[in-house]
């Protein structure tokens, strides 16, 4: 069985009114544990909808999502916020840490909510930023690094927890290009290293090119699902 | 997530949030100390003034009565309010004399606060003003009858000519008469500089040798209950009205029971205002928190919408809040209550030269009310931005 199954998946505002916009249009879409998958799509063609209804961030407003099994589109809220800190890992384009908390204690929150306690916590969050390489960097504010430390204390937190998904949006969007290979690599790793699954949201086609999978998206409907050979970029 | 880690997050958002932080709980502290201090000081005013006609003993009417002829009616008066038997406790005439009160090389003339009253008053004096004696005797009807010059001093006065030597038995002048000291009365209000305390009362017919005359024109009469004080009143108006012509005299029957009534009054008008006032200074400062805590509602957001997204239940995030909140408001609560204590002692000093200290209920009212405003306010935007998808909540710019 997949990890992630979509099926006819539609997410529509403004529903029923002359305004309407359906953002996806009826996805249909299985994904397996350990790929590693690149969504890519001009800005505006659903990519991070799609992004938001696979990390459930956002419910589908018709459409059947399976996570792991589960009935991910019908589960009530506190089983949501369950699911993110369990099984999925986020790297936002925006970073989305929070001001008041130094870097560790950012990384230590999913944990937090996970019941870590103490100690144990204290260790796994220092170790994932080792891992990032900032462990010279524990107690600064996200006010006080560059973009590219801070994205990486990102992408620390979301491995923090060992969970089998990453999902990352856009994660070198905001970052030179230096500092963005270093975060694609870091998910090269994880990728080969620990086996994680990760979905990659861009637009840039050079950042793509990392992914074994290719899943194009337009006007809110999957245009081309193919292995990375198999499309020229 | 449990308790505890609940309060150190908490604890860590209030950190790092200092100036949100104390600009909720100034709000708090101002309106809790503004409502503490203005009702403590009404309260204690109301206070001090019941404890000034306490000591001045209640019930009494004051009569003046007078003819311009000349005609004494003074006896007909007294023995008038003789005769009302068990509705009174007491009449005296409430003459004065003239003249400072001399014991060796002291006087009375060099007093701070002026020399003493001198009472011409009859064996029931004490009763109708409230003394007691401390020391010796009191006047007796026989010193009344037989016109000895005796005197009984306040307890400032004994205390100035006499410093701590026993006074019964010496001798003062008083005009140059020498009077006896029998006795002296137990101090009744020593706190005031103006006290009831600086007097002295001789025989009320000693009026003719002190006064060179006969008459007496006013009197105390202290009636047994304030039922009967109005009774006693108006049944003496009733006997003035037989003896005065109106064109050929006047008198005037007057209850200080309707000063206090009128007092009461004031006072309970004063309390209204101040209280009023009061109670906008605490909605005022009700209004700033609310202000503070909306204003910060966009940040946030934001905040709950990431801390969602990395698997914070709704519990939680209600946690975490409703922690901050209510120790925000509490630490600012406390502070509102010692620094409304600390005003309250103050402006007792200063107004009204006395230590007052503030209702406990009013200081309780005030501070629940603002910590369940901070609580509230801090709370709603909270509880509305953790219902929202994280996406939604990620969105607030």
């Amino acid at each position: 069985m997949s990890l992630i199954q979509l099926d006819r998946i539609y997410k529509l505002y403004n529903e029923g009114q002359d305004n309407e916009v359906r953002a996806l249009n009826g996805v249909t879409l299985s994904i397996d544990r350990g790929e590693f998958v690149a969504i890519i799509g001009s800005s505006g063609s659903g990519k991070s909808t799609l992004m938001n209804i696979l990390g459930c961030l956002d419910l589908p407003s018709r459409g059947v999502y399976r996570l792991n099994g589960k009935l991910a589109s019908q589960m009530r809220d506190d089983e949501l916020s369950h699911i993110r800190n369990v099984e999925i890992g986020f790297i936002f384009q925006g970073y989305n840490l929070i001001p008041a908390l130094d870097a560790l204690e950012n990384v230590e929150l999913p944990l937090i909510y996970q019941g870590v306690g103490g100690e144990r916590r204290l260790q796994i969050a220092r170790e994932a930023l080792e891992r990032v390489g900032l462990g010279d960097r524990l107690h600064n504010y996200p006010s006080q690094m560059s973009g590219g430390q801070q994205q990486r204390v990102a992408i620390a937190r979301a491995i923090s927890t060992g969970a089998p998904i990453l999902m990352a949006d856009e994660p070198t969007g905001a970052l030179d290009s230096k500092t963005g290979a270093q975060v694609l690599e870091i998910l090269h790793q994880l990728h080969r290293e620990r086996g994680t699954t990760i979905l990659l949201i861009t637009h840039d086609n050079k950042v793509a090119a990392a992914a074994e999978r290719i899943i194009r998206i337009a006007d809110g409907q999957i245009v081309v699902d193919c292995p990375r050979e198999e499309i020229a970029l | 997530m449990n308790l505890k880690q609940s309060f150190r997050m908490a604890f860590k958002s209030i950190r790092a949030n200092r100036v949100r932080s104390l600009l909720t709980m100034l709000g708090i502290i101002i309106g809790v100390a503004a409502v503490i201090i203005m009702v403590s000081v009404v309260q204690g005013s109301n206070r001090q003034l019941k404890a000034y006609y306490e000591r001045l003993g209640n019930n009494r009417i004051t009569v003046s009565a007078e003819q311009w002829d000349g005609a004494d009616i003074s006896q007909a008066l007294y023995d008038y309010c003789i005769g009302l038997g068990p509705l009174i406790y007491g009449v005296t005439p409430d003459g004065t004399a003239e003249g400072p009160l001399r014991y060796l090389d002291r006087s009375t003339e060099d007093m701070e606060s002026g020399s003493p009253t001198i009472k011409l008053g009859s064996a029931q004096f004490s009763l109708c003003n409230n003394f007691q004696i401390e020391r010796g005797r009191d006047l007796c009807q026989m010193d009344i009858q037989s016109s000895q010059q005796v005197i009984v001093l306040g307890a400032r006065t004994a205390q100035h000519l006499f410093n701590y030597q026993n006074p019964v038995g010496k001798t003062v002048l008083l005009q140059s008469h020498p009077f006896t000291v029998v006795g002296v009365y137990r101090a009744k209000d020593p706190d005031s500089e103006y006290s009831m305390d600086n007097m002295a009362v001789v025989p009320y017919t000693l009026n003719r040798l002190l006064n060179h005359r006969n008459t007496l024109d006013s009197f105390t009469i202290r009636a047994a209950s304030s039922e009967t004080t109005a009774e006693v009143s108006s049944r003496v108006s009733g006997f003035l009205k037989g003896q005065i012509d109106n064109e050929r005299g006047y008198f005037n029957v007057y209850s200080e029971n309707q000063d206090i009534r009128a007092s009461d009054a004031r006072n309970r008008m004063m309390s209204m205002v101040l209280g009023g006032i009061a109670s906008i200074s605490l909605l005022v400062g009700g209004i700033g928190i609310m202000n503070i805590m909306l204003v910060t509602v966009t940040e946030r957001t934001r905040e709950i919408g990431i801390r969602k997204a990395i698997g914070a239940r709704r519990k939680s995030i209600l946690a975490q809040f409703l922690i901050e909140a209510s120790v925000v408001c509490g630490i600012g609560g406390l502070l509102g209550i010692a620094v409304g204590v600390a005003g309250t002692v103050l402006a007792g000093r200063l107004i009204l030269r006395a230590i007052i200290l503030p209702n406990l209920l009013m200081s309780a009212g005030a501070f629940l009310f603002s910590v369940a405003m901070g609580v509230g306010f801090g709370l709603y935007p909270a509880a509305k931005a953790s219902k929202l998808q994280p996406v939604e909540a990620l969105r607030a710019d």
